[in-house]
């Protein structure tokens, strides 16, 4: 088993290989394919929010000189299946309703596809579209979750008795006995609290849109079936749910995920309807077919998730710890039609990961789902657990004003300490040591020195605030938990070989979007085997040289996969050190008593028994006689990981503001994290990871939202009206860490990738909280607009008034 | 996404070939300056012209000239360069202040004034600026030869302007009395850092050598239906000196008098509080460097 | 409603007859095979993916068509290193981890370098500012200042603070 710093390629910031071929401009992103007598595709999308469709009038499109074909909804659905499959469907009780590539009859949502044009070029595909006449007959539109969940409220499909698409508690088990129990539990505990906070907190519809949208290019042919390029975090996946669509022999289906994609974030990880319409049409006309999403598209359909509202309750004792929650959720899912998440599995995590890295021991946690005439959620990195992570950081922070108590100690103190440790809904913490990350942030931003700094600067009318957050993220998760969530395994697994000349390629089947695999992975490898990670290659995204794996989601890499790396590397080395012991006929020697180090094998009971790491390989893999009983040729091992229980990270955050109070305007001065990713492959590609995460909270918290008007037209399609945030508008975030090995993890490796942002729009709006304490303010909803803050601090000043 | 189809485009080499071109082409021609929203317009399909007359290769539509009391600006004069150069110090320094805060690098490299004159869209920088310094409009036909207009009268409502289809707009006047004391800025808020302004504010101060203003000129960008003026601020401040009491009443005056609309940016109520909190401290500003000028 | 053009691109002439409605970014892209321009916005030239240099200048290809180009020379991330030399830029970017997915990238080294050209010893703010029509939704910009900043310290032989990557590693 490989240690970190066995030969010190762990825990080094080299600079990443993927980065000669993208600062050259030489990536290879979905789009930069070329394959010749490419036909391009372009949708035709719903202009209203609920409508019964008419007539689809393709003619004027298909008479257009380059025109090569169009499709409606009814035709493509006599064509394909429809998209409730097993395989796109997660074990839970809910509605799953059937839908096709392309509406038929009806759409729910404005933006919803409805039938596609081909054209030999994409500008005259684009004109084809447009050029389709569609009837519509409007339908009322239902947009307000909370309404949509009253009795009476229209419906959003005519044949369902309500609009409730999920709904379940997190808390007393599954029995109604328990569930009774628990409840009258925590009514009593809130019956007897020193104090009670009840308070309604509610997260803007944003979610983390890559700056490469979606796209898939299809290619049929007769003799081998479909290769699909596509954009996605879970080529796999994708494939097996293609083939049923579509009717076809997983042995004719291959998907291939770009070696380069510009960011997923969870936006390419769901089963997209347009990518059947796109392989169906290759294979109707037999020609390559391409569709690169616009980014009118892109904001209109997917990107959307978060919108949630929270009714949280907190009851605790004098000194601020925390005795019992109660929360009821409700998530706005739109549509809810969309593979694998069906929009509600992302707040139903959420209500999961509500309790944080705090040790309460009871809560009653329930959540409904509504659907609306809006796009279907899909999931953004912190899934599901942004609303929540706000809901609860700002409750205690709320809490800790009540009290008088200074709220970084307030959370503090109900800081996880007993590890293992299993929360109220099930999540279970391996390891770890909060504090230490906790109190080291706190070093980082001299709370007692900012404390003194801002009541200095009040007396001179400038208002500073700190404020904290945290995070306790799941680094993956095991097959026990992904099976049910997502009906797909949650091993990490890799395939490595090792040719004649000892170089290394390792075959993954997951699909990273900048995540840096191809350096950090090589790190490990080259480390395990004493090797220089020159020598190591890592391929990832074939379904057809890769083993399946559920794919770049979760913060699987650094944990899952890097985890069957060391384990595949374990393998190969037992299996080198066997041959070196039948070669060198060192009858009496373990497998362990041999180091990889420096490009060589060395027995270290005698310096002078080595082998070149090139020349042992090439005598496995090509000199294949007189083989160690019961030996096989060749150095190919495929490792399965598996850990017993989800692996968890920590990150606490802390921000530091200044807000004007004429205007409600505040800039951001300082934030800092203090992470606890257990051992760190490569420093600054984990700050980089954290900084992108913050930055993703800061920009959903400032400034994003997607706005439907009250017909459910959607008014926010392009950056200039969903608003990102530029270089400009964000300061430097500062990394620190308090790492602790992960138990469970061959490395102490816990990873990074998914849950960065959700803590950022707690920890702001406490600093703005606290930097406005003098006017009693209380931020409860996001995004955080200055004119909202500016009445909040005009409500505080009328109140001292009266 | 992309422009519907064009039948025509040109790039004359100065005036008179543009005009003629425009006059040949008719009706569905359209001038291209630095196409930083006529593109944005032609690839949402909500303009399609037929015929394109690209002014960027007209040399004569470019740079600056200063006459005896007046700074002529060209309209293919880029942000950019308004924004680096020193010819509008002083007075004119308004102009200079949102040149530099338009959009971002790419966009300033790009943009003109006159593009964005002519688009004249609510949420934009140089149609208030420009009417705070009092520009006057000369614009060319080949029927009509040239036309004087006041920016006032130029400016109608959202993207509408006093320009004739048949005109091409070739200078921005602006009247600059090489006096000393005289000083403008300008401020917007977006949002986000550089952002398109829901509220933009220019001022300009002229103060005496007493450190008294003699004089001030204050517009709002960023409401319906177009950047407007309002004259009240130099009847507030004439006699008085430059203090900050007197700046917030001033710029009070204009929050109140000065209607405004709300919409998913920015209630009317928050565009008010814009315009007393940054008109404030853009006339503080116009009038530091009216004074440092006059120190001078 | 087509129009012959030439354009230098990257130092070499290139003559085609394009559609005049033609953007450049596709006449970059797909003419020309440069695909390290990239395409990140319908119609709202927001994100600066496809900024390219013309005649020196940062500019969204994007928001031009390519008849616009004609006679022009138009520099893209292709062409920044000289004979597979990266510049000082691209070697910064890659020290201090400046990009993850890549995907905004090359927009931001052709605006950089532009303002680097202008601006010889800039401020953090100053680099911010000239940053906000490059969108990145990766790495959250801290990376890409200090790379930025450690290029123009580099021109003036300054040592960059704090240390970046290894880049050479030794075994
Ligand atoms: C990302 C982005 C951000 C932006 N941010 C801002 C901002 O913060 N503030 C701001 O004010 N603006 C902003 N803009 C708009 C920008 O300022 C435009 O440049 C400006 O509105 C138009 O100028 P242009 O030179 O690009 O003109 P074009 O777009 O080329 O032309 C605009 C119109 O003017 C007409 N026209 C141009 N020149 C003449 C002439 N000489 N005579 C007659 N007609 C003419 C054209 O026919 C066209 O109808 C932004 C644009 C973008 C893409
Ligand atoms: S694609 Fe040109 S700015 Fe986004
Ligand atoms: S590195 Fe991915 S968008 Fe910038």
């Amino acid at each position: 088993m490989s240690t970190a710093g066995e030969t010190g390629w762990i825990g080094r910031s080299l600079a990443r290989r993927e980065d000669a071929r993208l600062l050259a401009g030489r990536g290879e992103y979905l789009a930069d394919l070329r394959v010749p007598d490419c036909l391009h595709l372009c949708f035709v999308r719903s202009a209203h929010a609920h409508a019964r469709i008419g007539a689809v009038r393709l003619e004027a499109a298909l008479a257009m000189p380059g025109v090569a074909g169009a499709i409606t909804g009814a035709e493509l659905s006599r064509e394909v299946q429809g998209q409730r499959i097993p395989v796109l469907i997660p074990a839970f009780p809910a509605r799953y309703r059937q839908y096709w590539p392309l509406a038929v009859d009806e759409v729910y949502w404005h933006g919803e596809p409805l039938a596609a044009v081909l054209a030999e070029d994409k500008y005259v595909a684009e004109d084809a579209a447009a050029a389709v006449e569609v009837d519509y007959e409007p339908l009322p539109a239902v947009t307000d979750a909370e309404a949509a969940l009253c009795a009476g409220s229209p419906r959003v499909y005519d044949d369902w008795d309500d609009n409730e698409i999920f709904a379940t508690g997190y808390t007393g088990g599954f029995e109604a006995e328990g569930i009774a129990r628990n409840d009258a539990e925590v009514d009593a505990l809130f019956a007897g609290a020193d104090v009670v906070l009840s308070q309604r907190f509610r997260t803007q519809r944003c979610g983390v849109c890559p700056i490469e949208t979606r796209g898939a290019l299809a290619l049929w042919s007769d003799a081998d079936g479909l290769t699909l390029h596509l954009t996605t975090q879970r080529p796999h996946i994708e494939r097996l749910a293609l083939a049923d669509l579509l009717e076809l022999s997983t042995s004719e289906v291959r998907v291939i995920a770009p070696r380069d994609q510009g960011g997923g974030f969870g936006v390419k990880a769901p089963f997209y309807r347009e990518h059947v319409v796109v392989c169906h049409l290759a294979r109707k006309l037999r020609r390559p077919v391409r569709w690169i999403e616009t980014r009118e598209e892109h904001l209109m359909t997917v990107s959307q998730e978060r919108d949630q509202i929270h009714d949280l309750e907190i009851a605790a004792d004098s000194e601020g710890r925390i005795l019992a929650l109660r929360n009821r959720g409700i998530g706005d899912v739109g549509d809810g039609r969309q593979g694998v998440y069906w929009g509600f599995v992302m707040p139903s995590l959420g209500s999961v990961m509500l309790p944080n890295a705090y040790a309460i021991r009871h809560a009653d946690i329930k959540l409904r789902c509504a659907v609306t005439n809006k796009t279907c959620l899909s999931p953004s990195r912190s899934f599901g657990a942004l609303p929540t992570r706000f809901a609860l950081e700002r409750g205690l922070d709320m809490l800790a004003r009540r009290l008088g108590l200074e709220t970084a100690e307030l959370k503090r103190r109900n800081l996880i300490t007993d590890f293992p440790y299993t929360t109220v809904t099930g999540v279970h913490h391996d390891s770890g040591d909060y504090v230490k990350a906790w109190d080291t942030l706190l070093e980082r931003v001299d709370l007692p020195g900012f404390r003194a700094l801002q009541a200095e600067a009040r007396t001179q009318g400038h208002y500073l605030g700190i404020g904290f957050a945290c995070g306790a993220e799941f680094s993956g998760i095991p097959s026990d938990v992904l099976v049910p969530l997502e009906n797909q395994p949650g091993y990490g697994v890799v395939t490595m070989r090792i040719d004649p000349r000892g170089k290394v390629a390792i075959h993954e089947g997951d699909a990273p979007q900048g995540q840096s695999h191809e350096t950090t992975m090589a790190q490990v490898a080259a480390d395990a085997f004493g090797i220089h990670p020159d020598d190591v290659s890592v391929r990832h995204g074939d379904t057809g040289t890769t083993p399946l794996s559920s794919g770049t989601i979760g913060a699987r890499g650094a944990s899952y996969t890097v985890a069957a790396i060391a384990e595949a590397a374990a393998a190969l080395k037992a299996k080198m050190a066997r041959y070196m012991i039948h070669d060198h006929g060192l009858e009496d020697a373990d497998p362990a008593d041999f180091a990889f180090q420096g490009g060589a094998v060395v027995y270290e009971k005698d310096g002078n028994v080595r082998r070149d790491f090139g020349a042992l390989a090439d005598r496995i893999v090509m000199g294949s006689i007189n083989l160690p009983p019961g030996e096989s040729p060749g150095l190919e091992h495929t490792a399965y990981f598996e850990a017993p229980k989800p692996m968890i990270c920590f990150t606490a955050q802390a921000a530091k503001v200044e807000v004007d109070v004429e205007t409600g305007q505040f800039v951001i001065l300082d934030y800092a994290t203090c992470e606890d990713v257990g051992t760190v492959i490569n420093p600054i590609v984990v700050e980089g990871q954290v900084q992108g995460g913050v930055v993703q909270g800061m920009s959903n918290a400032m400034f994003e939202e997607f706005l439907y008007d009250e017909n459910g037209q959607q008014m926010t399609a392009d950056f200039e009206t969903y608003r990102l945030a530029s270089a400009a508008d964000v300061p430097t975030v500062t990394v620190s860490h308090a790492p602790t090995p992960c138990p469970d993890h061959p490395m102490g490796v816990r990873a990074v990738g998914e849950g960065r942002p959700g803590p950022v729009p707690g920890a702001l709006a406490n600093a703005i909280c606290d930097a406005l304490a003098p006017f009693g303010v209380e931020i409860t909803a996001l995004p955080l607009k200055p004119e909202t803050i500016l009445a909040l601090i005009e409500a505080g000043r009328a109140g001292e008034g009266a | 996404m992309y422009p519907a189809p064009i039948e025509a485009y040109f790039a004359p080499r100065s005036i008179d070939e543009a005009l003629q071109c425009l006059a040949e082409a008719g009706d569905d021609a359209t001038f291209i300056a630095g196409g930083m929203s006529l593109m944005q317009a032609m690839k949402a399909r909500l303009v399609e012209p037929r015929v394109l007359i690209d002014l960027n290769e007209v040399e004569e539509l470019r740079g600056l000239a200063r006459g005896p009391r007046s700074l002529t600006v060209r309209p293919m004069t880029r942000y950019r360069e308004l924004a680096a150069t020193s010819a509008l110090h002083g007075a004119l320094q308004a102009l200079g202040d949102a040149a530099a805060t338009v959009g971002d690098r790419q966009v300033r490299n790009a943009g003109t004034i006159g593009g964005s004159l002519c688009w004249n869209y609510v949420a934009s920088c140089m149609p208030s600026a420009c009417l705070c310094l009092d520009a006057t409009l000369v614009l060319a036909s080949l029927a009509g030869g040239t036309r004087s207009v006041p920016i006032k009268t130029f400016l109608v409502g959202p993207l509408e302007t006093a320009r004739r289809d048949d005109e091409l707009l070739i200078e921005i006047v602006f009247p600059a009395s090489i006096r000393r004391g005289v000083g403008s800025a300008y401020r917007k808020y977006g949002g986000a850092v550089d952002g398109l302004p829901i509220v933009g504010i220019a001022a300009q101060v002229e103060v005496d050598e007493a450190g008294l203003c003699t004089h001030a000129r204050f517009s709002v960008g960023g409401i319906l239906p177009t950047a407007r003026a309002f004259d009240g601020v130099g009847e507030i401040l004439r006699g008085r000196p430059g203090t900050p009491a007197a700046f917030a009443e001033a710029a009070a005056a204009a929050a109140d008098a000065i209607e405004t609309q709300g919409d998913h940016l920015a209630s009317a109520g928050y565009r008010r509080v814009l315009i007393r909190t940054l008109g404030r401290d853009v006339l503080a500003e116009a009038h530091a460097r009216a004074s440092n000028g006059a120190g001078r | 409603m087509k129009k012959e053009i030439t354009v230098t691109v990257n130092g070499e002439a290139i003559t085609h007859t394009v559609p005049l409605r033609l953007l450049l970014v596709d006449f970059i892209r797909d003419e020309c095979g440069l695909t390290g321009t990239h395409v990140g916005c319908t119609y709202e030239g927001r994100c600066g993916a496809c900024t390219v240099q013309v005649d020196g200048r940062a500019l969204k290809s994007c928001m031009k068509l390519a008849v616009q180009a004609d006679g022009k020379e138009v520099t893209t991330v292709e062409g920044l290193a000289r004979e597979d030399r990266l510049h000082n830029l691209q070697k910064a970017f890659s020290r201090y981890h400046a990009l993850q997915c890549g995907y905004c990238t090359g927009g931001i080294l052709m605006n950089a370098v532009d303002f680097l050209n202008e601006n010889i010893n800039p401020s953090e703010d100053e680099v911010r500012r000239a940053l906000v029509g490059n969108l990145c939704r990766c790495t959250g910009y801290s990376h890409i200042v200090e790379a930025i900043l450690a290029a123009s310290a580099m021109r003036h032989g300054l040592k960059p603070v704090p240390p970046p990557a290894e880049t050479e590693p030794a075994p």
